[in-house]
């Protein structure tokens, strides 16, 4: 079967030979020490940045050849900020469905609803969010645009135990519908790691050091560099 | 009548300035040589185009204004330019700009007949509206540079969303347009209640009744409102686009961050 995104060996500014792939239905942990490249990785996969050598296909064809409004609402990033727009919750939801059609406060509502906030909070202005709220708000905006590939940048780092199980809880269930055909996740939490992907990289200086399917890697790591990393 | 100011007493006036100079340096303020410096260098560039502007009103009024024009244009640019340091063609696109805008405005003054074709009527009138395009242009290339550093993030934001370049910015280009206007929209509030606008002084120190100067200070003063406001908004549109490439993605641009 076809892989769902392929990453043939990629370089760029700040990476190199990054060689991965997803199968349809799954989640990819991308864990690593601070500065690995994590967040450079997740750019490249919607074309924020393009490759300086190799290529990255999706379902087979490369996504150079995907329109880039429609690869950018395919393929969705919640940033590791919030990076919320000006203005109320409303307006950061609708920014996305608004820029091809129609937005109904509906949608707003049922948003909210899946990230568990208020849906009085439609109407409420960014900068009286808390952090997590902002995050939640964030990841709900991606949403918005019902992609099929989320790119997940630590958007549960600022949030409570109940809240993260919450979001959790909604990113199996975008899996299990099929909305969502996979994910990668980055995080610094490992015991998250172990709950969300079935497949972890590991990432440090730009390269994948190790990947691997979750439980064989997080228990059994083979290099020293991981060893290290966990025992942090 | 004007009264005239004797030479004599224009000599008196090295003790306006003496004051400042003292203060600076009672108060340790060590700007006693740069008031010195720029008070001298004011008198002489006032002298020279107190000669310079005799000498081009005597020339038919084609040639006359234009020259001045010229010389008005390309100095509000080189100064303005140095706000954009770092972009492409920044000379180029500021000087077109600047020039149009007062083409424009002159062209308006005179449609309407506002004033008269005459060096002594459109040399100084255009010297306001080009002074203040240039600082308009330059606020707006500060803000923008300040802006596109700050939101940085929210930009991404949008075009991971599926905006366009043009879409993204438009979060942005609002205030940068904003913030170039504010000190005008602001001195037009306060207009004639704080301060009396400089041409309708000069009118009235000239002898002209202030019903009368009011007239021109209401064509001036909307005149460089709609010049400063064109300036801003051609400024930022042309110039957003030189954070982007043609594939929706943030280039770096040190040159153009913020210093
Ligand atoms: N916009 C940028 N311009 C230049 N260098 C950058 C930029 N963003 C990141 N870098 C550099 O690229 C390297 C990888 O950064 P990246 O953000 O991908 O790491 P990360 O794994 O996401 O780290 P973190 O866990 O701290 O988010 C780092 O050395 C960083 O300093
Ligand atoms: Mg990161």
């Amino acid at each position: 079967m076809v892989d769902l995104i392929d990453v043939q060996a990629v370089s760029s500014e700040r990476l190199t030979n990054i060689h991965l792939s997803i199968e349809e239905g799954t989640i990819v942990n991308l864990i690593g020490p601070s500065g690995g490249g994590k967040s450079s990785l997740l750019m490249l996969l919607n074309r924020l940045e393009d490759p300086l050598e190799g290529e990255i296909l999706y379902k087979g064809e490369p996504i150079t050849n995907i329109e880039l409004g429609k690869l950018r609402r395919m393929i969705g990033l919640v940033q590791q900020t919030a990076a919320l727009f000006e203005g109320t919750v409303e307006d950061n939801l609708k920014y996305g469905p608004s820029l091809t059609g129609a937005w109904g406060s509906a949608m707003g509502r049922d948003l909210l609803d899946q990230v568990s906030l208020p849906q009085t909070y439609l109407q409420k202005y960014v900068d009286e969010l808390s952090g997590g709220e902002k995050q939640r708000v964030a990841f709900a905006r991606a949403l918005a645009n019902k992609p099929r590939i989320l790119l997940l940048d630590e958007v549960t780092s600022a949030l409570d135990v109940r809240n993260v199980e919450c979001i959790e809880q909604r990113l199996y269930e975008l899996i299990e519908s099929k909305k969502v055909e996979g994910m990668f996740m980055v995080t610094h939490d490992i015991s998250q790691a172990k709950r969300m992907g079935s497949h972890t990289v590991f990432m440090s200086e730009g390269k994948i050091v190790e990947q691997g399917e979750t439980k064989e890697i997080l228990t059994h790591p083979e290099t020293t560099r991981l060893k290290q990393f966990l025992k942090e | 009548m004007a009264p005239e100011i004797s030479n004599a007493s224009m000599f008196l006036l090295i003790f306006f300035v003496l004051i400042p100079i003292s203060l600076s340096y009672i108060y340790a303020l060590g700007l006693s040589r740069s008031i010195a410096w720029s008070s001298l260098r004011g008198v002489v560039q006032l002298v020279l185009i107190g000669y310079l502007l005799t000498y081009l009103f005597s020339l038919p009024p084609v040639i006359g204004i234009s020259i001045m024009l010229m010389v008005m244009v390309t100095v509000a640019t080189f100064h303005a330019s140095k706000k954009g340091s770092g972009f492409p063609y920044v000379r180029s696109i500021i000087f077109v700009v600047i020039a149009g805008v007062e083409l424009l405005v002159l062209a308006m003054w005179l449609g309407f007949d506002m004033i008269e074709f005459a060096p002594d009527q459109v040399i100084p009138m255009s010297g306001m509206v080009i002074g203040n395009s240039m600082v308009a242009i330059g606020l707006a290339l500060e803000r923008m540079k300040h802006e596109f550093n700050e939101g940085k993030d929210r930009i991404i934001a949008a075009l991971s969303l599926g905006a366009s370049p043009k879409q993204a910015s438009q979060l942005l280009i609002r205030k940068i347009v904003k913030a170039a206007m504010i000190p005008n929209v602001d001195g037009l509030k306060t207009i004639g209640l704080v301060q009396l606008p400089g041409m309708m002084t000069g009118l009235i120190l000239g002898g002209v009744p202030p019903v009368e100067a009011i007239r021109y200070q209401i064509v001036i003063s909307l005149s460089i409102f709609t010049s400063v406001s064109l300036s801003a908004m051609f400024i930022t549109v042309i110039f957003y686009r030189f954070y982007f490439n043609d594939r929706w993605q943030l280039v770096k641009r040190k040159e153009t961050q913020e210093s």
